[in-house]
């Protein structure tokens, strides 16, 4: 029972920072996007906008693998 | 680095201005500022005279001229060395030039409407090509009625039924004064053609203006006689127009031949003089003076008074104006950085420059940008494949693109992703491994906490050279900015310290006096950083842990890897295995291409730039000659 609860603690470790992530990465890709048909000079700006939220999910990652291999 | 500047003060008789001008124009070294008035020294702005005001306008008409004939000839031009003094061109030369470009541009616009002309007739005719081949039989009827009326309609296939009932409507309204021939076209329609005797040929357009049945029109150039006269001249049309379209194209190669070099020459010294008659507003003068400011790199001042000096002797003199005079936010600033580095500008390019004083980042860029990307992708097959891809695109660029600066970056990136495959002990993930590679470091695949240390500990590393930086930076404008970010810096090693005492890494023993020394410079960082200092510590703390997605997109990597390899055992046939492996690779590669990259500019620009760079600089621009744009790739 111990490694089921082990085991899903460390999958929504991950699970809600990715949906988290996600939602924003859309908001974010809807943004930039528009941005883009605008001005095509803020590409680089825009791709590392977008990457800026996937810092949840690595931190969710992080604190799965601190929990299985704790 | 940025490099030294120095600001420099050139005086001189007013008559010996435009000479001025142009030697420092062949020097290309001076970044022009408008000299500032003092109430000791009243200072006029010079003007372009009502001539030269007339020349800019005139040399910008020709220049548009040249830019519009090369265009339309399809030249673009190759860069240039710039014009030298020796090659200045004669008043003479811009009244050629100016003739010259509107003839050619001229020309060239009436070849291209001509050839556009044609392309459009051809693709006319090519549309009634089915026609022709469906009529060529009707027709041959339509010539065995004299004084007959022809009328060429085309049906819908679905319609079909209704010819017997317009034959029918004929023979009602004309009697048997007509005839109906009829030919199914390839695309379902049918084609009708309909020869009625001249005397009944109004009663005939009257029906099938009832019908709403539309004769084919014949186009206008080819009309006076129906489609049956159209047809031959528009077959006759169709073999003319690819010689005379060859024609055009050949004299737009001969104008290209003829007068293109001399084109580019003239674009050439059009925006050189261009630049000179601009620089004329940039200069202070009194009744009997000129004065020119502006910076030059302290490296080549000498070769800029030794130059004046040396042609104009007493006439002209410079002099340095000194630091204290000038802020630095208003110097213009350069990199200069040894070739390895240059490259690695273009990703600190994306910023905009730093302010002169502060610290040019591109050589700490340079060593953790493939450092990061090296630890992240971390596997010797896809570094040779890097690798591969780097040499194939310096081989196919061309020296100062954008294709050759990538491959350059390519290069240290392939190194540093071998290194660390050769540490984890990774060849296409874990097929080192079968083939008996062993990791020299420790195997990501199973020790995740260890790579999870390494990642953080080098974004200590990483955000703590930042903090340096910054103080470094503020130290001699900002004494108590570089004060307070020194406390800051202190604090968060002793935050690094205690941690580490509080999970036995260190010694028991240095927890205490880590946390003591915390207590002790609190107060100290809140009097000097204000109230937002704690939550800047705490930012400071977040950035560095965000150094683990170099772990966590590591594990990624390879575990797919890992994956990809088990597909050849995993699928029945061996050879549909090994080829899925291979696509399952192929994708890896890419993302492994993607990802680190974005995570690696991420980590520079987000979390170690935010620590010390300090951007608003103003480029570079020497006056000098004018040379074109860098080509894109």
């Amino acid at each position: 029972m111990e490694a089921v609860l082990i085991t899903l603690a460390a999958a929504l470790a991950v699970a809600v920072p990715a949906l988290a992530t996600a939602w924003a990465q859309s908001r974010i890709g809807t943004a930039a996007a528009a941005a883009l048909a605008e001005k095509p000079e803020l590409r680089t700006t825009a791709i590392l906008m977008i990457a800026i939220p996937e810092t949840m999910v690595i931190l969710g990652f992080v604190v799965a693998a601190a929990i299985l291999f704790r | 680095m940025i490099i030294a500047m120095s600001k420099v003060r050139i005086l001189g008789r007013r008559d010996r201005l435009s000479d001025v001008l142009r030697t420092l124009q062949d020097l290309s070294l001076l970044h022009l500022a408008a000299p500032q008035a003092t109430p000791d020294a009243p200072l006029g702005r010079a003007v372009l005279g009502a001539s030269q005001e007339r020349e800019r306008r005139h040399l910008q008409q020709v220049l548009a001229d040249i830019d519009a004939g090369l265009d339309e000839l399809h030249l673009r031009p190759p860069p240039v060395a710039a014009l030298q003094s020796s090659a200045r061109a004669a008043p003479a030369d811009f009244v050629r030039w100016a003739r010259l470009a509107w003839r050619v541009r001229r020309e060239a616009e009436r070849l291209r409407l001509q050839i556009v002309a044609l392309d459009e007739e051809k693709a006319l005719i090519l549309k009634y090509q089915q026609f022709f081949s469906a009529f060529r039989a009707l027709l041959e009827a339509e010539t065995h009625w004299p004084n007959a009326t022809a009328y060429h309609v085309l049906v819908r296939g679905s319609d079909a039924g209704a010819i017997p009932k317009l034959r029918a409507s004929l023979a009602a309204a004309i009697g048997a004064d007509f005839e109906i021939y009829t030919q199914p076209l390839a695309s379902g329609e049918i084609a009708l053609l309909i020869v009625v005797a001249a005397p009944s040929a109004r009663r005939v357009e009257q029906l099938l203006a009832q019908a709403q049945v539309q004769e084919i029109p014949v186009p206008a150039q080819y009309g006076g006689g129906g489609l049956a006269q159209a047809i031959p001249r528009m077959l006759e049309r169709l073999g003319q127009i690819p010689s005379a379209r060859d024609q055009a194209v050949r004299r737009q190669q001969q104008l290209a031949r003829e007068h293109g070099a001399e084109l580019m020459r003239a674009r050439a010294a059009v925006h050189d003089r261009l630049r000179e008659l601009e620089a004329v507003p940039l200069t202070g003068v009194t009744p009997h003076a000129f004065v020119l400011e502006g910076w030059v790199p302290t490296r080549s001042r000498r070769t800029l008074e030794d130059r004046l000096a040396a042609q104009y002797g007493a006439a002209v003199a410079v002099e340095e104006i000194s630091m204290e005079e000038w802020a630095s936010e208003e110097a213009p600033v350069v990199l200069s950085n040894p070739r390895l580095l240059r490259p690695f500008e273009a990703l600190v390019g994306v910023f905009p420059l730093p302010s002169y004083g502060t610290i040019d980042p591109t050589p700490f860029v340079a060593v953790f940008f493939p450092a990061f990307f090296g630890l992240m992708v971390g596997d010797i097959g896809y570094g040779i494949v890097l690798a591969l891809i780097g040499l194939a695109l310096h081989h196919w660029s061309r020296p100062s693109t954008l294709l050759r600066t990538v491959s350059e970056i390519i290069g240290p990136c392939a190194l540093f992703t071998i290194i660390a495959g050769f540490l984890f002990g990774e060849f296409f993930g874990d097929a080192g491994s079968r083939l008996g590679l062993k990791p020299l470091a420790f195997d990501r695949h199973e020790a995740m906490i260890p790579f999870l240390l390494l990642a953080v500990s080098l974004g200590a590393v990483h955000i703590l050279l930042g903090m340096g930086l910054g103080i470094a930076s503020a130290i001699r404008r900002h004494p108590r900015e570089a004060l307070g970010r020194g406390v800051s810096t202190i604090m968060v090693v002793l935050v690094i310290l205690a941690l580490l005492a509080a999970v036995k890494v260190l010694p028991r023993s240095f927890f205490t006096p880590a946390v003591i020394g915390l207590l002790i410079a609190f107060p100290a960082l809140i009097v000097l950083e204000g109230i937002v200092a704690p939550i800047e510590l705490l930012s400071t703390l977040g950035n560095i842990l965000s150094y683990a997605r170099i772990m966590a997109l590591g594990i990624a990597s390879v575990m797919l890897a890992v994956v990809a390899n088990k597909m050849v055992g995993a699928i029945g046939s061996l050879a549909v295995g090994v080829v899925f492996a291979l696509l399952f690779h192929l994708v890896n590669f890419a993302i492994a291409l993607f990802s680190p990259t974005v995570h690696a500019l991420r980590l520079h620009y987000v979390e170690f730039f935010g620590k010390f760079y300090s951007p608003g600089g103003v480029r570079y621009q020497p006056f000098g000659h004018w040379t074109p744009a860098r080509p894109a790739a």
